[in-house]
């Protein structure tokens, strides 16, 4: 069955979203804790690309729940994520003649939900934006649509190349091992 | 639009509920506020697990109004709520404390609990939670006070709703009933049944 959630759309001026995302986590990159969280969303048909996202820790409860993921054309990575469970909180980004956009995940029935119960590499899955009706003093609305590609693998591999520091941290053998798993 | 703005705009959201929706089911403490032909409706809203204070994120003047605070649609007729509830949903709303007896005051005929929404977010953004509904409230015709249960609504931390049971906890919402309205008139146990 297809699974769709209803987003919010919201605009908001990018010096909001530096400070929103902030991650006040000090870890470090080969602490055998970490867990690998990633995924892609396909911003074709929204209103600007994603040049920031999100992630919330939901639990264990946390007075500071919001993680930075790194953003890399559409892919939205973090090598950083203790234990715990997460969702997608929100993406954002700007264009020119669109402005300031913030896209909005909820709470509730989001499809990005995670628990992540052993250090590990977890894949959120490739979406598509979608905007869908709403009226007209209405914020927006979207949907996120799962979709095939990229692939698990392919992501890994971009993480590998085009991560910063990943290459030369504990990841790369992580990243290969998983390779080889999924071939 | 400017992030300040969208704060602005959260939080007028939110203030509109207050500002646009009829009243609420009206909190009780005694006998003075209840009119002829006006019940006395005694339940409780309790969560497993019990909502944490870093899952509730309130960035408003009106911060009280929202905090622990499970909105409760009420209606005459039994419907169900799709999308999200308009602000005619909430007229004649409960408004229930968690892990509160609530009192409020109702008309003496049965009504239904459509569903409940409670803010999660409200500044950096607005979140909610959408609760389940499709119970009967049995009130009768010339009950004074009623006791409708405690109900459990069992989530995961991603607001994931996995049961809900009704508790009959008569005994200490009796006692307290007792302690606000006196001994003159009982409280009736009425459990909320669910909607067939």
């Amino acid at each position: 069955m297809k699974k769709r959630i209803w987003l919010v759309l919201c605009s908001l001026a990018l010096a909001a979203s530096a400070g929103c995302a902030s991650s006040g986590h000090e870890r470090n990159i080969n602490d055998p804790t970490n867990s690998l969280v990633f995924g892609f969303v396909d911003m074709d048909d929204a209103p600007t690309s994603i040049s920031y996202a999100s992630i919330q820790q939901v639990a264990p409860p946390t007075e500071e729940p919001y993680w930075h993921l790194s953003v890399r054309k559409g892919m939205f990575y973090s090598v950083y994520l203790p234990t715990g469970s997460y969702q997608l909180s929100s993406f954002g980004g700007s264009g020119f003649f669109a402005g300031e956009h913030r896209y909005n995940f909820p709470r509730q029935g989001n499809q990005t939900a995670l628990r992540i119960d052993r250090p590990g590499i977890y894949f959120l899955g490739s979406f598509k934006y979608k905007t869908e009706k709403s009226g007209m003093f209405e914020v927006g609305k979207f949907s996120m649509q799962k979709v095939n590609k990229p692939t698990e693998a392919e992501l890994l591999k971009r993480i590998l190349d085009e991560g910063s520091g990943v290459k030369d941290s504990a990841w790369r053998d992580r990243i290969q091992a998983r390779l080889k798993q999924i071939k | 639009m400017t992030a300040s703005r969208v704060r602005l705009t959260a939080a007028l959201l939110a203030l509109a509920l207050g500002a646009c929706a009829g009243p609420a089911r009206e909190r009780v403490d005694g006998w003075s506020g209840v009119g002829a032909g006006e019940t006395v409706v005694v339940g409780r809203i309790e969560l497993v697990p019990q909502l944490r204070k870093e899952e509730q994120r309130i960035d408003a003047l009106n911060s009280g109004s929202f905090e622990n605070l499970v909105y409760l649609m009420a209606d005459d007729k039994n419907r169900v709520l799709k999308d999200e509830p308009k602000t005619a949903d909430y007229d004649g709303r409960i408004e229930a404390t968690l892990e509160r007896t609530f009192f409020v005051r109702s008309s003496d005929h049965p009504f239904y609990i459509l569903g409940g929404v409670l803010w999660l977010e409200i500044g950096r953004g607005q979140n909610k939670a959408y609760f389940p509904g499709g119970l009967r409230v049995p009130v009768k015709s010339g009950d004074k006070a009623v006791y409708v249960g405690t109900v459990r609504y069992y989530r995961d931390e991603f607001w994931n709703f996995s049961k809900v049971t009704i508790v009959d906890d008569y005994d200490r919402a009796n006692a307290e009933y007792r302690k606000k309205f006196g001994t003159k008139i009982p409280l009736r146990k009425a459990l909320l049944t669910p909607v067939k």
